[in-house]
C-alpha cells in the first residue's frame, strides 16, 4: 500500500487479467474450490480480461467502448475493487465511487432513508457523516415521499435516481459508471449530465463505460477500446470512438458478401457479380476513383445499379443510380451487365469510406444485392467534416 | 479482504480509514440481520422467546414423565438441560443462518467493493445476540420457579459464550465461503448438526456414557462448554482450570483457520454467488 506521492496518477493499471473460473461437470465445483485453498487458482478458466493498463490522471476522464462480452464491466469492477485482478496492480490514489448498476446494491424490503444508510456505510462514511448528507440526497433524488417506502415499490427510474444521489452526494475522487446515462426521465437525465459537467469542471475524475459514442465524446478526453479482454486502442476519445465505429460498419459489411451468379440465378433475382475500384484500397485527397463491374441479371433485361460511397461508420455521403442519368448497362454475355462509374478529383477528407452497389430491377424499383469495396483516402488535411466544399475566402488581406 | 495470495493487489487510500468503514458496515449489517429476521411476522422479536422455551418444556416432559431419566446426582433436568441446550442452539443457528447469509448479500457482493466477512461475522453475532438474551430470561424464569441456578455462575458463563462465539465464526466462515461454491453444503449441514447434538452430553450427563468412548466424547469442544456452563450455573463453582486456556486457543485457532479458508476463497465469490 502505497500513500500517494505527489504527482502520482489517480489510478494505474499495469498488465491487469482476469480469470473466471469455468465450472462445467458436476463435481467441478470441489475441484475448483480444492485449487483455490491450495492457491493454485482455477485450472480452468475464461480470460475476461488480459495484460489492460492505462493511466488516469486527476481531472482526465476515460471512456471505455467494446462489444457486448469484451471486458468493459469486468474493468469496472477491478477498478472499484469489487474483483482482485488476477494477474497485474491497480493502483488508486483516491475516493472511488462505482454507479454500477445503479440501486443493484439496495436492499429491496428497506425504504429509501435506510438504503441511503447502507449505501453511505458501503462508501465509507460514518454515521455522523450520514446524517449531515442525507438532506443533500433525499433532495437530489427528488422522490417524495416514496424515501420512507421500501425500495422494492419503486419504479426502476426512482430506484436509479436514489442510486445516482447516493453516488455523488460524496464527491469521490474518481466516479465509475456503467450504462446508467440512459436511464431516468428526460429532466432527471438532464440533472445528472449536468452534475456531471460540473464535476468534470471542478477537476473530477470520471470513468465511464457506454455503447452511446455521443455520451463517450461528450463527457470523456480518453477513450479506450476493449476486444475480448485486450486493449485494442487507447487515445482521444474522438480518434477511438471513430474507430471503433467504423471497426463496427467492416464487420457488417462482411457478413454481406455478393451473393454470387450461380445462386443469384438459382433464386431468379439481379445481383451484383463483381465489383473493383482504382485505385485499390488507398487513394490521396484529390485523387480520380474509378469504379466498374457487373450486374447478373435473371431474365436477360437491363438492371439498373445504383452506385454510393458512405463513409466508415455508414454515413451516407453520395448516392446515384444508372437510371436517374438515363444510362444504359452494357450487356456482355451470360446475362451480364456491364457498368463503369468515375469520379474526379475526389473531394472526400482523409478517412475511411467504402464504395456500396447494389443491384436493381429494370424498373430501379426493388432493390436487391449490395457488395461493399472499402477505401482510405489519406493526406494531410486539418479540415473538418468529409468532404472537401468548393469554396473562396472574401474580404481578406 | 487485503490482497489476494497471488502478485496481483491493489492499493487504496480511502478517505475514511478501512477500519472506520468496517465498523459502520458491521453495524449496519447487525442492525439489518436483527431487523430482516422478524420482519413482517407478528410477535417480532418474542419468537426468539417462545421457540426455546417450548422446545424445553417438550424435553422436560419426555425425559422426565415419560422417560423417567435418572442419574443427575439428584440435580433438577430441567435446570440440567437448559443451562447447555440454549448455548446449543445458539450455536446450531448461528452456523445455519450463516453459512446461507452471503446469498442474501449477492446484489452488494456483485456491485460495490467490501469485506465479505463482515457479512458473516453479523450474522453470527446477531444469532448469538438474541439467543443470549433468551438465555438470560429463560434463567432468571427457572430460578423464579424455584430452579437451583447460581446466577453468580453468569460471571464465568459469560465470558464461556464468548469463547464458543469465536469458535462459532471460524466455523461459520468456513461454511459459508464454501455454500458459495458447493450448494449441497446446507443441506449436509443440518443432519450433521443433529448428529453431534446427540454426541455431546447435552441431553445427558457424561457420567451415562459407557467408559471407553468418554474420551471421545470429550474431544468435542462443545462438551468442554457444556460441562463449564454447568459447573458455574449448576454448582456455582466460579474457579478457572487450564483447560480453558487449552479451550480459549482452540477457539482462536478454529477462528483463524475459518478466516483464513474464507479469505482464500472470497476473491471468487463475486462470479458464484
Amino acid at each position: 500500500m502505497s500513500t500517494e506521492a505527489a504527482g502520482a496518477p489517480l489510478l494505474s493499471l499495469e498488465g491487469v487479467g482476469k480469470d473466471y473460473a469455468k465450472v462445467e461437470s458436476r463435481g467441478g465445483q470441489v475441484r475448483l474450490v480444492w485449487d483455490l485453498l491450495r492457491g493454485h487458482g482455477a485450472a480452468n478458466v475464461f480470460r475476461a480480461l488480459d495484460d489492460v493498463g492505462f493511466t488516469l490522471e486527476r481531472g482526465q476522464s476515460l471512456g471505455i467502448v467494446g462489444e457486448n462480452g469484451a471486458g468493459k464491466s469486468t474493468l469496472l469492477k477491478v477498478v472499484a475493487g469489487v474483483i482482485a485482478p488476477t494477474r497485474g496492480r491497480v493502483q488508486v490514489n483516491g475516493r472511488v465511487g462505482a454507479l454500477l448498476e445503479l440501486g443493484s446494491g439496495f436492499h429491496p424490503d428497506y425504504t429509501g432513508l435506510a438504503n441511503i444508510e447502507l449505501s453511505a456505510a458501503l462508501l465509507g462514511l460514518s454515521p455522523r457523516e450520514i446524517a449531515s448528507k442525507r438532506e443533500e440526497i433525499v433532495a437530489f433524488a427528488d422522490i417524495g415521499d416514496h424515501i420512507n417506502e421500501p425500495i422494492k415499490h419503486y419504479s426502476s427510474g426512482m430506484v436509479v435516481r436514489l442510486g445516482f444521489a447516493v453516488a455523488t452526494a460524496l464527491r469521490p475522487d474518481i466516479l465509475i459508471t456503467d450504462e446508467v446515462l440512459a436511464v431516468g426521465d428526460e429532466s432527471f437525465q438532464k440533472k445528472c449530465i449536468a452534475w456531471m459537467e460540473d464535476y468534470l469542471a471542478e477537476g473530477g475524475t470520471l470513468l465511464l463505460c457506454s455503447h452511446s459514442m455521443y455520451h463517450i465524446q461528450k463527457l470523456c478526453r480518453h477513450a479506450l477500446w476493449l476486444r475480448d479482454g485486450r486493449v485494442v486502442r487507447e487515445g482521444a476519445a474522438m480518434d477511438v470512438t471513430q474507430a471503433y465505429l467504423a471497426f463496427h460498419e467492416e464487420k457488417s459489411a462482411q457478413a454481406r458478401q455478393p451473393m454470387g451468379a450461380a445462386l443469384a440465378h438459382a433464386a431468379g433475382v439481379y445481383a451484383v457479380h463483381s465489383l473493383a475500384i482504382t485505385p485499390e484500397g488507398s487513394l490521396t485527397l484529390g485523387e480520380t476513383l474509378s469504379i466498374r463491374g457487373e450486374i447478373f441479371s435473371p431474365d436477360g433485361r437491363a438492371p439498373v445499379v445504383l452506385l454510393g460511397v458512405v463513409r466508415a461508420d455508414g454515413t451516407p455521403v453520395y448516392g446515384v443510380a444508372s437510371d436517374m442519368e438515363g444510362v444504359a448497362l452494357r450487356p456482355v454475355g451470360d446475362n451480364r451487365f456491364a457498368f463503369g462509374l468515375t469520379l474526379p478529383g475526389l473531394a472526400l477528407l482523409p478517412g475511411k469510406y467504402v464504395v456500396r452497389a447494389h443491384a436493381m430491377d429494370p424498373e430501379g424499383v426493388r432493390l436487391f444485392d449490395n457488395v461493399e469495396r472499402a477505401f482510405v483516402v489519406t493526406g494531410a488535411s486539418r479540415e473538418m467534416g468529409f468532404v472537401r466544399l468548393p469554396h473562396t475566402w472574401h474580404d481578406t488581406d | 479482504m487485503n490482497s489476494p495470495s497471488t502478485s496481483a493487489g491493489r492499493a487504496v487510500v480511502p478517505a475514511p480509514t478501512a477500519a472506520v468503514r468496517d465498523r459502520a458496515l458491521f453495524v449496519n449489517f447487525f442492525k439489518r440481520e436483527l431487523n430482516t429476521r422478524y420482519l413482517g411476522s407478528v410477535s417480532g422479536f418474542a419468537w426468539a422467546f417462545v421457540h426455546p422455551l417450548v422446545l424445553l418444556v417438550v424435553y422436560h416432559f419426555v425425559f422426565t414423565t415419560i422417560f423417567r431419566t435418572t442419574g443427575f446426582g439428584g440435580q433438577s433436568f430441567l435446570a440440567f438441560v437448559a443451562v447447555a441446550l440454549w448455548p446449543w442452539l445458539a450455536a446450531q443457528e448461528g452456523i445455519q443462518r450463516a453459512a446461507t447469509s452471503l446469498a442474501g448479500y449477492a446484489g452488494l457482493i456483485r456491485k460495490v467493493a467490501f469485506p465479505h466477512e463482515l457479512v458473516i461475522y453479523a450474522s453470527v453475532t446477531a444469532t448469538l445476540a438474541l439467543q443470549l438474551a433468551g438465555y438470560l430470561v429463560v434463567l432468571l424464569a427457572l430460578v423464579a420457579f424455584g430452579e437451583p441456578i447460581h446466577l453468580e455462575g453468569l460471571l464465568l458463563a459469560l465470558p464461556l459464550w464468548g469463547v464458543m462465539a469465536i469458535g462459532i465464526i471460524g466455523v461459520a466462515l468456513f461454511f459459508a465461503a464454501l455454500q458459495v461454491f458447493i450448494r449441497d453444503v446446507e443441506h449436509v449441514l443440518m443432519p450433521g448438526l443433529m448428529i453431534l447434538m446427540y454426541l455431546t452430553p447435552i441431553l445427558y450427563p457424561l457420567t451415562l456414557v459407557p467408559e471407553v468412548m468418554r474420551p471421545w466424547v470429550a474431544l468435542n469442544p462443545f462438551s468442554w462448554l457444556v460441562s463449564r456452563l454447568r459447573d458455574a450455573l449448576l454448582d456455582g463453582k466460579l474457579a478457572l482450570e487450564w483447560g480453558d486456556a487449552v479451550a480459549v486457543l482452540v477457539a482462536m485457532a478454529i477462528f483463524f483457520a475459518g478466516r483464513w479458508i474464507f479469505r482464500r476463497l472470497s476473491p471468487y465469490f463475486e462470479d458464484f454467488v
